[in-house]
């Protein structure tokens, strides 16, 4: 693509300067005695030159920049901007790792010798362990977002196991939840589940951003299940938290909507993940929906609840192929 | 207690990865060490140490060791030459042994480079896995647990009880001896190595009821389940002398299965 252009521009330049040199041959005088007794096509040679011109140097310019930059021609904005944040992940992670790694060194330490430590010394450590998955998926929102801005990118088609990604993520939240008094379960029915041909990581980041959010409103359980149809599989995020009023259903998608906005509170958390969640979901050609309930029913049975269901096709191959 | 009569069994572990000696690698091999495996580290010695020294060292401690699984990282050194160092040392343990399983360990688990590690291990039939640096040695150590996937002959429940599939026999722990429950046999121990093996494999693992229905009788198959989950308990509860309550060691989850949980000692 870039080559036609380059071809075009030098390719309008010249065609310019050839009606310039033609324009003697093969034009008539209009008005003799003006201005106009010189060629019109002269004029109008002149004009798509001067067009011409502009165009290439331009674009010689710019590829001039982007060679000093060492940017190649054939990569996206997507894939540069990757490239550099990739480098920037790897910086924030290194002194995030020596933290976590000097912060695990003194619980050990406390952990053999026995000796006493205040309690704030051991909060402190749960609390630099604790905010540790936060720092991974705070990483990981700002690359899928960056990834998202990419409107050419298709998602990935691998064959994955979907049953041990919510297990993995499971895992994963098990001591946060824990920490917050929480209790997480997960299964699979069937439970032989099988592999789905889908975006493998795509799923883990929507999966992991929908137990994440769960475990900020939960109260005491969190449930994550895997069900599936003759073509699609679901994956169902449900919390006993207080639930989200009616009002406020149609913008929990939405990009920075937290619950404290509506409550012009502080903010506790960006509001991207369930925006990240939503658009990623729709991207791999699936739905992200949400249900909630906030209060008692008629028999005064409590059930207030928060369910995100997220339903992706079986196999994407010809979603993707057909993009 | 001995390696060998904890989950890892002794299991050897080669560590691959030239930040071993940092704070986080080392609660690592401490959550390996104390989980009953022997983590052999890869530490090619002499001055100005490349990815390929990690490689060949990699390939002789293979050779020598025979280890279960390899932890491996990705990126070896600061340069971008090694920056995908791992993938090719990942391809070599592969040709070596097709079916050493692989955990990788780095920062791409996710995203295009997550893509780049993938398609360079879905090129051959090994078994690799990926997970963050950051993760929690618990994590990595469970996950790991599950790559090597072979079932293990006993699984503890705590520190109170141990099922023995192999002898399908359930133990109480007094003071490091076990001592048989007869109580519990047929379906009774079939539920417990049920609902032990989805514990063991991920603690927040449910049993749904759909899994557990054949091991009930009559016309109200739940009604059935909850008397014979009932009587495991109690079979259980009398060897450690106590009482199980509802929310303690096996419970059931909003009416849609169960799951065993470790006993508090």
């Amino acid at each position: 693509m870039l080559r036609i252009f380059r071809r075009a521009s030098v390719g309008v330049a010249g065609l310019g300067l050839l009606l310039i040199l033609l324009s003697p041959i093969i034009g008539e005088p209009l008005f003799e005695g003006t201005l106009w007794y010189i060629e019109p096509i002269a004029y109008i040679g002149g004009g798509v030159f001067i067009f011409g011109a502009i165009w290439a140097i331009a674009f010689y310019q710019n590829i001039a920049r982007k060679n000093q930059l060492g940017v190649s021609d054939d990569r996206t904005w997507s894939q540069v901007t990757q490239d550099y944040f990739d480098t920037f992940a790897h910086d924030i992670g290194r002194p995030l790792r020596r933290i976590l790694g000097k912060q695990r060194e003194a619980r050990a330490l406390l952990n053999e010798t026995g000796e006493l430590s205040s309690k704030m010394i051991s909060e402190l450590l749960e609390e630099i362990e604790n905010q540790a998955p936060n720092f991974r998926l705070m990483i990981e929102n700002v690359r899928v977002l960056v990834d998202l801005e990419d409107r050419t990118a298709v998602p990935a088609v691998e064959p994955v196991d979907v049953a041990a990604i919510v297990r993995n993520v499971s895992d994963r939240y098990r001591p946060i939840a824990r920490e917050r008094g929480l209790d997480l379960s997960w299964w699979c029915e069937p439970s032989d589940f099988g592999l789905v041909y889908c975006d493998g990581s795509a799923l883990d980041h929507v999966i992991t951003n929908l137990v994440d959010n769960a475990t900020k409103f939960a109260d005491k359980h969190i449930e994550i299940r895997l069900t599936r149809t003759e073509s699609t599989f679901l994956v169902t995020v449900w919390d006993d938290g207080k639930g989200i009023s009616e009002s406020h259903i149609p913008h929990v998608f939405d990009r920075g909507w937290t619950p404290e906005f509506s409550a012009r509170a502080e903010k506790q958390s960006s509001g991207i993940g369930l925006f990240i969640a939503s658009t990623l979901s729709e991207r791999c050609g699936g739905k992200l929906l949400v249900e909630s309930k906030q209060a008692s029913d008629s028999t005064g049975v409590i059930d207030h609840h928060t369910t995100f269901n997220l339903s992706l096709p079986l196999d994407n191959r010809s979603k993707v192929s057909g993009r | 207690m001995t390696s060998k009569n904890k989950i890892g069994g002794g299991q050897k572990i080669l560590v691959v990865d030239d930040e071993h000696m940092s704070d986080l690698m080392r609660s690592v091999l401490r959550k390996l060490e104390a989980d009953g495996f022997t983590p052999i580290v890869v530490a090619p010695e002499g001055e100005n140490i490349t990815g390929d020294d990690y490689e060949v060292q990699t390939l002789f401690a293979l050779e020598t060791e025979r280890p279960s699984a390899v932890l491996l990282d990705v990126r070896f050194g600061e340069y971008d030459s090694d920056r995908f160092k791992g993938l090719s040392i990942l391809k070599s343990i592969v040709d070596f042994d097709g079916s050493m399983p692989v955990l990788m360990f780095t920062q791409y688990t996710q995203g295009p480079y997550r893509d780049t590690a993938v398609s360079a291990s879905l090129s051959v039939s090994s078994s690799v896995d990926f997970i963050d640096k950051l993760a929690s040695p618990e994590e990595v150590v469970l996950r790991l647990r599950r790559l090597i996937g072979s079932a293990p002959e006993t699984i503890k429940i705590g520190s109170l009880f141990e099922l023995d599939n192999e002898n399908a026999a359930v133990y109480v722990i007094n003071d490091g001896r076990r001592e048989l429950i007869k109580e519990i046999q047929g379906m009774k121990l079939e539920i417990l190595i049920e609902l032990a093996s989805a514990m063991y494999r991920s603690e927040g693992e449910l049993v749904p009821f759909s899994r557990l229905e054949r091991f009930s009788e009559g016309e109200d198959s739940r009604a059935s389940l909850r008397v014979r989950i009932r009587e495991l308990k109690v079979s259980l509860g009398k060897a450690v002398g106590r009482e199980f309550g509802a929310n303690e060691l096996i419970f059931n989850v909003r009416n849609r299965g169960y799951r065993l949980v470790n006993p508090e000692d």
